[in-house]
């Protein structure tokens, strides 16, 4: 009856109480949505780095890492690779050449790593060949020795990027519901080539209104795009003998990952045709990386080959990637400073409450006490009546932020305008927010104990009441 | 059968400057069924005496036996079980539990004393029917007459079969016919229950139904006489 009478008591006072739990329900759901969304965002940039730059390993010769030389390669990597194709952990891995370069078009050029690769093992290990962008062609395979996949961003750089309304450009336009009105006026530029995205929307400007060119413009441009496949790259390496040599490639296909610095210093080619124009008689390894079946092994696997690296040294993603690793440790920090905060203001708004429904309660109080409930009873059943009241904002919340969270982590939360700085940054623009069994945890933890570190104050005002005096107030 | 012995009880309450006697050398005994009011003007100490048997407060010098049981011997927390266990409090203001039924007011302190379901439901119903509410198990106290919830709180203080119960001017806020019926239902009660009532009461209708009258004045008693019905 103590957990009747609690549960009653609370809903003495409707309004209050329901002030109360839609404080702590509006808690719950904006601490859900902060952490989910740095969850979302950490676990996005984890799962990039892991699968388009670093995977879980990676093994170098011992004074790679901290010189990028050409003929630093790895020590005897046949007999490695026996070791990690023994490994059970183990779900693919990938040899691959790394030779500095500097790629030229007729219009532009940039420096880059040129990464020697086997397609088909590559395909296994990254997801580069899924960041194909629209329009981009396709990811590099082993029958076209001369192709170069490169990144939009080095498309940008080498100017093989152009922009043209073509025909067939206009009527799928006119399918994404553009007014007509826009498409008679952007109808001008009509086969007009622009080499650059500035100028191509130099051209749109005096055709549309400010709000078209943000409500249209992006959309008109990405359709627009048009990459010179096939287009010739001059690539210019050191040989074996640190001579420089050229090498033409062709473009193949253009990928497009979240970070723009990882894709503007790197290209793909085959590894035969990488080590044909190095002049070396077999492939040359610089690098093999390794994916696990699952992340939380890679220490244990690192400790496993270092024991037979010989020369070499062995690397996890947490130190190919330290600021993924960072924010990855730092998650459970995050957590607690957020929730805190968001359970300390709780806290105070429920001691409050509590206080005030135990001071109009002081008669009621007193006689309870009088006809034979004890201390312990007293304090249980305020104790309950917080902890309850706290639990009904928490369960709503919980609900509630859950379904959101689920909604936003289908749909993602656009940072459009700021998509050039996150990606800069490695960070994808679209972040998916994320909460995992375990933060719902460490959440109903969190409530639990501030229900009940928030019950112990109006619980002993409670105790203190004598009950002669209690029963004398009005 | 004594169930309550008072021996040279008194209580001085000191604040800074005087020293109130509120109870002044009581000795007094209650047999079992008694029906006794105690009566006086107010600042006699009727209501310091009541919370002095109840338990509530302690006496400054003297004893209070109930069963054999010395009051002032007992810790805190053994006190309010024993207040749980052996007495039955009616208070001038009802003081029911707002948010409970009738039943589950008489109820409380039978779960409190942890009887099991089946005994706790027929006494209910056994006492809410004595005090002529036995239609009324599911009503709350807001839904109740004043009259209606001083006899939800008698059938409170008899639940769990107290030695007696203490009723502090219990009839001082209900109209006369109200107050007649709760009258009516306390002597019943007294008589079937064997339960000792004891009163503090301005109300001459309480002292004209009582058997003994205990007047204070001044913390002292000046009468104590028992009358026939």
């Amino acid at each position: 009856m103590i957990w009747t009478l609690a549960w009653k008591n609370i809903w003495r006072n409707k309004k209050r109480s329901l002030v109360v739990i839609f404080a702590v329900t509006l808690g719950i759901i904006s601490g859900m949505f902060l952490i989910g969304f740095v969850e979302g965002w950490s676990r996005q940039r984890l799962h990039d780095a892991i699968y388009n730059e670093v995977s879980h390993l990676q093994i170098h010769n011992s004074e790679y890492p901290g010189n990028e030389e050409t003929d630093l390669t790895v020590i005897n990597p046949v007999r490695l690779v026996l070791h990690i194709d023994s490994l059970k952990e183990l779900r693919s891995w990938a040899k691959r050449t790394r030779i500095v370069a500097m790629a030229n078009t007729p219009w532009g050029n940039t420096g880059l790593t040129l990464f020697g690769i086997d397609p088909e093992r590559e395909k296994l290990l990254t997801e580069i060949h899924d960041r194909i962008v629209p329009g981009g062609g396709r990811y590099i395979d082993s029958g076209n020795p001369s192709g170069i996949l490169i990144s939009d961003k080095t498309a940008d750089l080498l100017r093989l990027k152009h922009y043209i309304l073509t025909d067939s450009v206009m009527e799928e336009l006119r399918h994404e519901k553009i007014p007509v009105s826009v498409l008679e006026r952007i109808n001008q530029l009509r086969n007009v080539r622009f080499r650059s995205l500035k100028d191509f929307r130099e051209g749109l400007m005096p055709l549309l209104t400010g709000k078209e060119t943000a409500r249209y413009g992006f959309l008109i441009s990405g359709k627009a795009l048009n990459y010179r496949l096939r287009n010739r790259v001059q690539v210019t390496i050191s040989d074996i003998d640190g001579n420089p040599v050229q090498g033409i490639f062709r473009v193949c296909g253009v990928f497009k990952t979240a970070n723009t610095g990882f894709d503007q210093s790197a290209a793909f080619v085959n590894a035969a045709e990488l080590a044909r124009q190095y002049g070396s008689g077999e492939i040359p390894v610089h690098e093999i990386a390794i994916l696990l079946n699952d992340i939380d092994d890679a220490d244990m696997v690192k400790n496993t080959l270092n024991a037979v690296a010989g020369g070499n040294s062995v690397m996890t993603w947490k130190e190919l990637a330290p600021e993924a690793a960072l924010m990855n440790e730092f998650m459970f920090a995050y957590y607690l400073v957020f929730i805190g905060i968001i359970m300390l203001a709780l806290a105070f708004g429920i001691i409050n409450t509590m206080l005030m429904a135990v001071l109009e309660r002081t008669k009621e109080l007193g006689m309870l006490m009088a006809i034979g409930m004890n201390r312990r009873r007293i304090f249980t059943m305020i104790m309950l009546e917080t902890i309850f009241l706290t639990f009904v904002g928490a369960a709503a919340g919980t609900v509630a932020g859950l379904a959101l969270i689920a909604v936003l982590g289908k749909t993602g939360i656009h940072l459009g305008s700021w998509r050039e700085g996150f990606e800069a940054i490695g960070f994808a623009a679209t972040v998916y927010p994320f909460v995992t069994p375990a933060f719902i945890v460490f959440t109903v933890i969190m409530v639990t104990v501030t229900a009940v570190i928030s019950s112990i104050w109006p619980a002993r005002k409670a105790l203190k009441l004598n009950p002669v005096e209690a029963l004398r107030t009005e | 059968m004594k169930v309550l012995e008072l021996k040279n009880v008194n209580k001085i309450y000191n604040s800074s400057e005087i020293k109130v006697h509120a109870v002044n050398n009581v000795t007094l005994d209650f047999e079992e069924a008694e029906f006794a009011a105690i009566v006086g003007p107010s600042g006699s100490g009727k209501t310091t005496l009541l919370n002095l048997i109840g338990g509530l407060d302690m006496p400054s010098s003297g004893e209070i036996i109930v069963g054999g049981t010395i009051l002032s011997e007992l810790k805190p927390s053994q006190l309010i079980d024993f207040r749980l266990h052996n007495i039955g409090f009616v208070f001038q203001s009802f003081n029911l539990i707002p948010v409970l039924t009738a039943r589950e007011n008489v109820e409380l302190i039978m779960v409190l004393q942890k009887w099991p379901e089946n005994k706790r439901n027929l006494r209910t119903i056994e006492l809410l029917n004595a005090v002529g509410l036995g239609d009324r198990l599911n009503s709350r106290p807001a839904r109740l007459s004043g009259g209606e919830q001083q006899r939800v709180a008698v059938a409170r203080a008899l639940a769990s079969k107290p030695k007696f119960v203490l009723a502090d001017e219990p009839t001082a806020n209900l109209d006369s016919k109200s107050a007649a019926t709760l009258l009516e239902i306390m002597v019943n009660l007294n008589r079937e229950e064997n339960v000792t009532f004891i009163f503090s009461t301005h109300d001459p209708r309480v002292v004209k139904m009582a058997r003994r009258i205990i007047i204070l004045e001044d913390g002292k008693i000046v009468s104590d006489e028992k009358q026939c019905q």
